[in-house]
């Protein structure tokens, strides 16, 4: 029985007891309990029937640079850093969207030079991207850029050489993030490179399926 | 002639003796933490081989949880009914209404029954942190340790006034009264000191701030100045109010439901009436500090901000719009059961506004229950065509819930009003223009309201954060600083057609008072929740990351589960302090009940205990009770 299901089952019990009070009980205070009961039983049945996503901390996985061949498997590793650790999903969309609080990123890595994008990751105030979405003049986007080498995402640079590696394969460009750029921002080349790839979103319930999002 | 060294061993124990056992244990608790605190500053290094401890079975977090959570909200009932307590004693004071002062002294009865337990559940959970978060403690001591020194001496001076405060009560009456009213201001100072100084240190986990080179004190100080501190400060002391109004009006509300006289029930469905209109009072400005305090979270962090509210805590604000939607509609039936009950007559004139609210409180709630952003996996969000769902989207953005929350608060308020005006005619010769004026000026604050809520769709975020959002809230202020001052204007002259009844209020009224404060409590647990829960794997944000086993926020159905257990065991505590603290009265009762049958038509002492009349209640009351 799952976690879920066995708190649904108590859930039941406390609302179904406190049910039982109000009918049966003459005692004015124990009636008030039962009422509370009933209450907090259905707070509790309620919660657990929305989608139970809990956040995990970061999976700390380690991968030896040296294992790295090619800039393929770099544009791999920044992929899943994109989407996880890095947290770029979150905001930006990839392809046109009217709800993305930042710019669209589809055909970045051909549109700008990879020292660009590196300088638009950790310092994100040195050129802003105006939204030119609306018809009348260009505006800034909602959402703010963080540095994305500082807490609390805190990209390393080997890692920062991975997402634009990513984004250069995502745009159908050649990939020009040479492995060994990559090992030279290491400042020890024989330590292994912890990256974090973050999960933080796992269900534990075995009730969340795809349509259970949707409301 | 004696020293004072030579004072003679019976006089300090005499002392003693007199001094109030509370007072005792609450000192002797206070002066046990400066050791423990030195002990954690100085046994840093040694700590550090140490970074957790756990707890078999239960585990340290939540063991931590629990307690934590008992404490805040004994805290908050402790620091919000001084507030009002103090507001209804000056009341009693100026209108020389000496129900008032009796009111005021019962509240503070309860405070001072819940004051140690507060303490002995702070000194516990002091214990559980050092024991076993000894690294972050030691950081955290580090940092702030001169703030400690302030808050245990802020404690004590607390401590201290509310004993004088409530054991002087009787003594201080009539010219001595104005130096009570000065004990009860500084009860609420220092109140709001102990509340504020241990505020800088969990909002200094949620959003540290840079602390540069200096001594002690000045780290100590550049620390406590992190950007939600203050937003937090203003929140929870208003949050403080509400929780203990509706508490001290679950109290008698539970009270009303248990009365046998007919006294004790009008007493106790007037403390009920009091109770719900201090939280109520309290509630009107809640939404708006709630949403300060996103917003400077939102600007000290957007990935915090999205974690919040687009992340995986986006349900959360579900269920908190379910809470306080329900808070609202339970706060207003309680308006209307007076209307009906308690001013016979006014029922019918006011069925139909009555109807028309709730059905705009039930639209509104609607509105500010539809989710914002449902994002699960990139999957799902492809699936929904972006972040939000194309046809409920439209509801689940923040200019629609801050349009809905204004609404519900104008509506609220109205429900008052209605309340205030029912059962009085207007003599004035202005009446009819100033009714019809406020009526005008009400129907465009709501037009108002609505069309900044559809104009935010069509304007950049930030101007509508800065100045629609600012716009409504400024509106619904407006009509509430006006209204108030000229309903009190118009009803100075008016004629009572229709003598409020106290005491008849059905059974229903008393179980509505109860899901106020269970719902309130609820919310508070919620919240704690979802701001603790915001930091996700640091222990202090992005400076200290949890490497415990617990490092993770579990599912909102595992979390509401145990808010609602710590909702469940808190209802019990207070019950029980409440229990106790009227031991007293019913002796006292007993007495006054056996010494009233030799004074024909004398009246029983009420301060600080209910009335003691034993008059049971007339066929009629029994009538309506069913």
């Amino acid at each position: 029985m799952s976690e879920v299901a066995l708190l649904q089952i108590i859930g039941l019990c406390v609302v179904g007891t406190g049910i039982l009070i109000l009918l049966f009980v003459k005692g004015m205070f124990l009636r008030v309990v039962g009422f509370v009961a009933m209450v907090l039983g259905s707070f509790s049945l309620i919660a657990l029937g929305v989608p139970q996503v809990a956040s995990l901390p970061p999976a700390i996985e380690k991968f030896d640079l040296a294992k790295v061949k090619s800039p393929a498997d770099l544009a791999a590793i920044g992929q899943k850093i994109f989407f996880s650790k890095g947290q770029c999903a979150l905001c930006h969309s990839i392809g046109p969207s009217h709800s993305a609080r930042c710019p669209d990123l589809a055909g970045i890595g051909a549109k700008l030079a990879p020292e660009f994008i590196y300088e638009s990751l950790t310092q994100p105030q040195a050129y802003i991207y105006l939204d030119f979405r609306h018809a009348t003049k260009p505006e800034e986007y909602p959402a703010r850029m963080p540095h994305i080498d500082k807490d609390p995402i805190g990209l390393t640079k080997p890692e920062i050489f991975s997402v634009i590696a990513f984004l250069q394969k995502m745009s159908g460009e050649p990939i020009s993030i040479k492995v060994e750029d990559v090992m030279d921002s290491q400042e020890d080349q024989t330590e292994a490179v912890e990256v974090a790839l973050k999960t933080n979103s796992v269900s534990t319930s075995s009730v969340l399926v795809e349509s259970d999002v949707a409301p | 002639m004696k020293s004072a060294n030579q004072i003679p061993q019976s006089n300090v124990k005499n002392f003693l003796e007199k001094m109030p056992t509370l007072f005792k244990w609450v000192s002797f608790l206070s002066v046990l933490l400066l050791p423990v605190i030195a002990m954690a500053a100085g046994a840093e290094t040694k700590a550090m081989s140490v970074e957790y401890r756990d707890v078999p079975g239960i585990g340290s977090r939540n063991l931590v949880w629990i307690v934590a959570q008992q404490h805040l909200l004994l805290a908050g009932f402790v620091l919000g009914v001084p507030i009002f307590g103090w507001v209804c004693e000056l009341v009693g004071w100026k209108t020389k209404e000496a129900r008032y002062d009796k009111l005021a002294k019962e509240f503070t009865k309860l405070l001072t029954s819940a004051y140690a337990t507060t303490a002995l559940f702070g000194g516990i959970l002091l214990f559980l942190l050092i024991g076993l978060y000894p690294k972050l403690m030691a950081y955290l001591t580090d940092m702030f340790f001169p703030s400690f020194l302030v808050y245990c001496l802020l404690f004590l001076a607390e401590t201290a006034t509310l004993y004088m405060y409530w054991y002087g009560w009787d003594y201080m009456q009539g010219n001595k009264k104005a130096f009570h009213l000065f004990l009860g201001f500084l009860l609420n100072l220092f109140a709001i000191g102990i509340m504020i100084v241990p505020n800088s240190w969990a909002t200094f986990q949620a959003s540290p701030v840079v602390v540069g080179d200096g001594d002690a004190w000045t780290r100590a100080w550049m620390a406590m100045q992190n950007p939600t501190w203050w937003p937090v400060n203003i929140h929870r002391l208003i949050a403080n109010v509400v929780l203990g109004g509706f508490i001290v009006g679950a109290y008698a509300g539970i009270r009303y439901l248990l009365a046998v006289s007919r006294e004790e029930r009008e007493h106790y469905d007037w403390m009920g009436y009091v109770g719900n209109f201090i939280g109520v009072f309290g509630m009107l400005p809640l939404p708006f500090a709630g949403y300060w305090l996103m917003r400077e979270v939102y600007q000290y962090n957007q990935q915090m901000g999205i974690t919040l509210m687009g992340g995986f805590l986006a349900w959360l604000f579900i269920l908190q719009a379910m809470l306080i939607g329900v808070l609202f509609l339970g706060a207003n039936y309680y308006f209307w059961m007076g209307i009906t009950y308690r001013i016979p007559g006014s029922e019918n004139s006011y069925k139909k506004p009555i109807m028309a609210m709730l059905v705009v409180l039930l639209l509104c709630l609607g509105v500010w229950m539809t989710p914002h952003t449902l994002v699960a996996s990139l999957a799902e969000a492809q699936k929904m065509g972006g972040t939000h769902h194309p046809l409920l989207g439209v509801f689940g953005v923040m200019s629609a819930k801050m349009t809905v929350a204004n609404i519900m608060i104008l509506v609220t308020f109205m429900s008052f009003i209605m309340y205030w005006r029912a059962g009085k005619q207007e003599t004035a010769g202005w009446a009819k223009a100033a009714k019809a004026i406020m009526n005008g000026l009400l129907a465009i604050a709501a037009v108002a309201v609505i069309v900044l809520g559809v104009w935010g769709y069509f304007v950049p975020a930030i101007i509508r954060i800065n100045y629609f959002s600012v716009a409504q809230v400024l509106i619904v202020g407006f009509i509430m600083v006006t209204f108030t001052p000229l309903t009190a204007l118009l009803l100075k002259s008016a004629k009572t057609t229709t003598e409020m009844v106290w005491g008849k209020m059905p059974i229903r009224a008393g179980y509505c008072l109860v899901l106020n404060a269970v719902m309130v409590i609820l919310l508070m647990s919620l919240m704690g929740y979802a701001r603790s829960s915001s930091r996700v794997h640091w222990h202090i944000y992005g400076v200290m990351r949890d490497t415990s086993e617990y490092a993770f926020s579990p599912a909102l159905g595992y979390a509401a589960a145990f808010m609602s257990l710590n909702t469940f065991v808190y209802c019990l505590l207070v019950a029980f302090i409440f229990w106790v603290a009227t031991l007293g009265d019913k002796a006292k009762a007993q007495q006054a009940k056996a010494s009233m049958s030799d004074v024909p038509g004398g009246t029983p002492a009420m301060a600080g205990g209910a009335p003691s009349s034993g008059e049971k209640l007339e066929s009629g009351i029994l009538e309506n009770h069913k």
